[in-house]
Formats: structure tokens, C-alpha cells, sequence
């Protein structure tokens, strides 16, 4: 994958952070960005630019939903994928009304989580 | 060192009481002392009367005569307990029919106690006390339970993601791609991975239970061709089987209509089902599923049988509950967490269907799960 563009990977879990960002590493992502919670995903936003942005739901501080509102208000044109487990429907069809593109089930095997990721980047491909 | 867990004293003054009687005297006799002890009273002088009070009053308790014009005592008791099921007051007969014919027949219709006539106060006001209370710990106790599906539930919850990466960063070491393992590290990263594999499991089974018991088991109903499901999941299994040297057979006698069903859950019976058979067989032998339609009693069976053990007599009754792992042991050394057959009947009892078990005359045992064809 000739992939170029940069990733925030966000969630206030450093294990998911690292997990994830393994597989995208793996899969030819150049440029990873981190953020344990929506504030510094904002900010970071607001300097990087990330052409991708993957997001937790459950965080302190600032949680997923409304950092996702917080980012769509910002640059309308974001791609957000949501990073979400079991049990969290309501949230993710909440999140995709916001305008998030799609979700990422963080709790499936590795397998399709790197499927997933793949279809991510994918997605903001098109927005290049 | 001793210790006791005191629950706080339950106030039963204010609670509501239903007195029935056809005779006005005892009415005013037994409102008196029932008053007097600060309960709260409604008094009907019939059955008929007696069930329209209780739809509006909502009574703690009953006490119930059983002689009266009209629909008698028991009777009446007995459309109450049909009505309002387990959430009925308990209720009990004061009455001067005491006969033990009598009072067997009255705790037959759900009574919970008999008071002869002519009572006693003291002894009225005992029995009553002593049954509003262990309604209040039946509440308290189920309220409990609740809130410990509820921690269940959330805790379980919190574990999936932790061990979901433990699983996955296991298996970066496992396939070499962040540089290579000597066959010691190989064995015990297999180790590590297999352990969160069935941690994984058993929580993602705790979180069924939990959702289950707090009643968020929703049923997403399409019509299904159920041996379509079957043959799915016997093609999946049969890999797992092959590992065992054993092997699953599927044999379905003739066309079954397609069923209104949840697809993913009743899956989840079938997988359950067949992954059971394969623990608990040994290996060489045959596992068989079976499915027909009975169109004349609307039902649709199907069923795994197996070459196992068995079941152990005298332990039928507790393979479908909650964290009953029986005496049986899996031939390959598997886990189980005895929580799969106890979510099988739930998901089939939602499905309006049973689920049962059977040891076969010719050893191993069948599970059978029957589906009514109409939703």
C-alpha cells in the first residue's frame, strides 16, 4: 500500500494504541499520531491535519462523540473512523448520523481488525 | 471468628393488605386488628369483588376466606396467581374449612398459609408478619441480583478490550513480524495466547449471561432456513472435530419450512451444541445432527446427538444452569465455563422453543432443541 498520509490514532488506552498501531504500521502507514482523549486529539487535529482519523468512544476528559462533533465542526471534510467493542450500537449509529464514515470493532480478531483498518485508509484515499 | 451480615429491619407498617370475606363482622374484627398494627386495608366481601380490588389496589398480602357466594376463596386465589404470575402477593386463607383435604387444596391454589377460624390475633398478626418479610427479602434479593448482573455486565465488559490485545499483540510476536522467537519464547507466546483465547471467551459468555438476565436479550426475527444455519455451522465445526479425529454428521429427514428466527442467535445454540459434542467425545466416533418438522404440531426439532459419556445420572437437572460444569470432563483437556447450555435455553425459551437432554440407549446422549414453525 503506497499509503503517504498521516493517522491520529485515538483512545485513552495505551495497549489499544499499541495494538492498533502495530497492525497499521504493518500495513505501510508512514505517519502514526497519538491522543489519549479528545482534547489532545483536537489539538493535535488542529496542527497535523491527519488525512485519518481513528477514534475511541469511551474516554475521560473528552469523550469520542463529542470530540467527533468537535472535529466535524472544525474541518467538515475529516475522515473519522470510530474504534468501538461490543455492546456500543446506539453509540456507533450515533456516531455515524455525526458523520463518521464507519467503525472498527477493537475486541474482533486481528485478522479483521487489519481488514477493517485496510477498508479505513481506504476511505480517506478517496478523500485525497 | 464469627461473623454476621445484619440486614437492616424491614418496615412493614404501611403496607397494603387485602381483606376478603363475605361476612361483615370478621371484616370489621380483622380490620381492626390489621389497623391497629399501621397497615394499609381494602376489604372486598366476595371473589369476583376481591380480584377488581386487587387490579386497582396492588396489595402486600391477601388474606383470603374461602367460603363465600359466588367464586369460592380458592378459586379465587387461583385466578390471582394465574393473572399475576410470580409477581402475585402471597396470599393467605382464614377460614373455618380446615380439613387438612381442605388446607392442602388451599396451598395447591397458591396459598402460601392457612389460618383456621376462629383466629387468633396474635397468631394472625405473626403469620403476616412473617410473610410481608420474606416478600420484602424476595425483592431486596432480586434487586441484589440485578445489580450484580449489572457489575457483571460492566466488568466483563472492561476486560474484553485488554485481553483482545493481549491476544492480538500475541500473535505479532507469534507470526515473526517484529523479528524472530526462539521455539522456548514460541511455546510460551502460544501459551499466553490460548490462555486470553479462553479468557476471551468466558467473558464474552459472562456478558451474554449479564445481558441476558437484565432482560436486554432482543431477538432481530427474519425468516430462516434453519438447515441452511445447521449446515453452516456443522462445515465450521467439522475442522475443529478433525483435530479431535472425530467427525459431525449432518442429517436432516426431508424439507422443514423456513422459521422465524434470530439468525445469529440460534447459531450460537447450534455451535454451542456441536462444540459440546466435540468436548465430550471420543475420539473415532461420529457426531450426528438431525433435523425434522412435525407440521401437525406446528413444532421443528433439532438435535445433536454425540458417542460421549453421557450425561451423569442425577446431574440432568442442573446442565442447564447457570455455571454448572457437570462431572464430565472434555477428552481434550478444553475449557468450559458452564455458562454455554444455561444461555442455549435462554436464547431458545426467548424463541418460545425447549431445549432438553437425553441419554441414548446405545450410550452418548442427544441435545434437542424444539422451535414452534409459526412465530
Amino acid at each position: 500500500m503506497n499509503f503517504t498520509g498521516s493517522i491520529l490514532l485515538v483512545d485513552d488506552e495505551p495497549h489499544i494504541r499499541k495494538y492498533v498501531g502495530l497492525i497499521l504500521r504493518q500495513l505501510g502507514a508512514p505517519k502514526i499520531l497519538e491522543a489519549a482523549n479528545g482534547e489532545e486529539a483536537i489539538a493535535t487535529y488542529e496542527r497535523k491535519r491527519p488525512d485519518l482519523v481513528l477514534l475511541d468512544i469511551n474516554m475521560p476528559i473528552m469523550d469520542g462523540m463529542e470530540t467527533l462533533k468537535r472535529l466535524k465542526a472544525l474541518d467538515p471534510s475529516c475522515v473519522v473512523v470510530m474504534l468501538t467493542s461490543i455492546a456500543n450500537r446506539l453509540n456507533v449509529e450515533a456516531a455515524l448520523a455525526l458523520g463518521a464514515v464507519n467503525y472498527i470493532r477493537k475486541d474482533t480478531p486481528k485478522d479483521e481488525i487489519t481488514k477493517a483498518l485496510t477498508e479505513a485508509i481506504d476511505s480517506s484515499f478517496e478523500k485525497q | 471468628m464469627e461473623s454476621t451480615v445484619a440486614s437492616p429491619p424491614i418496615a412493614l407498617s404501611g403496607r397494603k393488605i387485602l381483606v376478603v370475606d363475605d361476612d361483615r363482622l370478621n371484616l370489621r374484627i380483622i380490620g381492626g386488628i390489621l389497623r391497629g398494627e399501621g397497615y394499609v386495608l381494602a376489604e372486598g366481601n366476595s371473589g369476583e369483588r376481591a380480584l377488581e380490588i386487587y387490579a386497582e389496589f396492588k396489595p402486600d398480602l391477601v388474606l383470603l376466606d374461602v367460603m363465600m357466594p359466588g367464586i369460592d376463596g380458592f378459586e379465587t386465589c387461583r385466578r390471582l396467581k394465574k393473572t399475576y404470575g410470580g409477581k402475585c402477593a402471597p396470599v393467605i386463607f382464614i377460614t373455618a374449612k380446615n380439613e387438612s383435604d381442605d388446607v392442602v387444596e388451599g396451598l395447591g391454589a397458591g396459598g402460601v398459609d392457612y389460618l383456621p377460624k376462629p383466629f387468633k390475633a396474635k397468631e394472625v398478626l405473626a403469620r403476616i408478619r412473617s410473610h410481608l418479610q420474606n416478600q420484602a427479602l424476595v425483592e431486596q434479593l432480586s434487586e441484589a441480583n440485578a445489580e450484580k448482573n449489572k457489575f457483571l455486565g460492566m466488568c466483563a465488559h472492561d476486560l474484553r478490550n485488554p485481553l483482545a490485545s493481549i491476544r492480538g499483540l500475541t500473535e505479532f510476536l507469534r507470526d515473526g513480524s517484529v523479528g524472530p522467537l526462539s521455539p522456548e519464547q514460541n511455546d510460551l507466546i502460544e501459551t499466553i495466547h490460548s490462555a486470553s483465547q479462553s479468557m476471551l471467551v468466558l467473558v464474552n459468555e459472562l456478558l451474554d449471561v449479564a445481558a441476558i438476565e437484565a432482560g436486554e436479550l432482543k431477538l432481530h426475527l427474519e425468516a430462516e432456513d434453519l438447515a441452511t444455519l445447521i449446515g453452516k455451522s456443522v462445515a465450521l465445526m467439522n475442522m475443529e472435530a478433525a483435530t479431535k479425529k472425530t467427525g459431525v454428521k449432518f442429517a436432516p429427514a426431508g424439507a422443514v419450512p423456513k422459521l422465524v428466527l434470530d439468525a445469529a442467535k440460534i447459531r450460537q445454540v447450534i455451535d454451542n451444541l456441536l462444540s459440546n459434542a466435540i468436548k465430550y467425545s471420543p475420539p473415532g466416533s461420529t457426531i450426528t445432527v438431525t433435523l425434522s418438522a412435525d407440521v401437525a404440531h406446528g413444532t421443528c426439532a433439532f438435535a445433536v446427538q454425540d458417542q460421549g459419556p453421557g450425561i451423569p445420572e442425577g446431574e440432568r437437572n442442573r446442565l442447564f444452569k447457570d455455571f454448572s460444569r457437570l462431572s464430565a470432563k472434555p477428552t481434550g483437556g478444553e475449557k468450559s465455563t458452564g455458562l454455554g447450555l444455561a444461555i442455549c435455553r435462554k436464547i431458545v425459551e426467548a424463541h418460545r422453543g425447549t431445549i432438553t437432554a437425553e441419554n441414548l440407549p446405545a450410550g452418548g446422549c442427544e441435545f434437542r432443541v424444539v422451535l414452534p414453525i409459526s412465530a
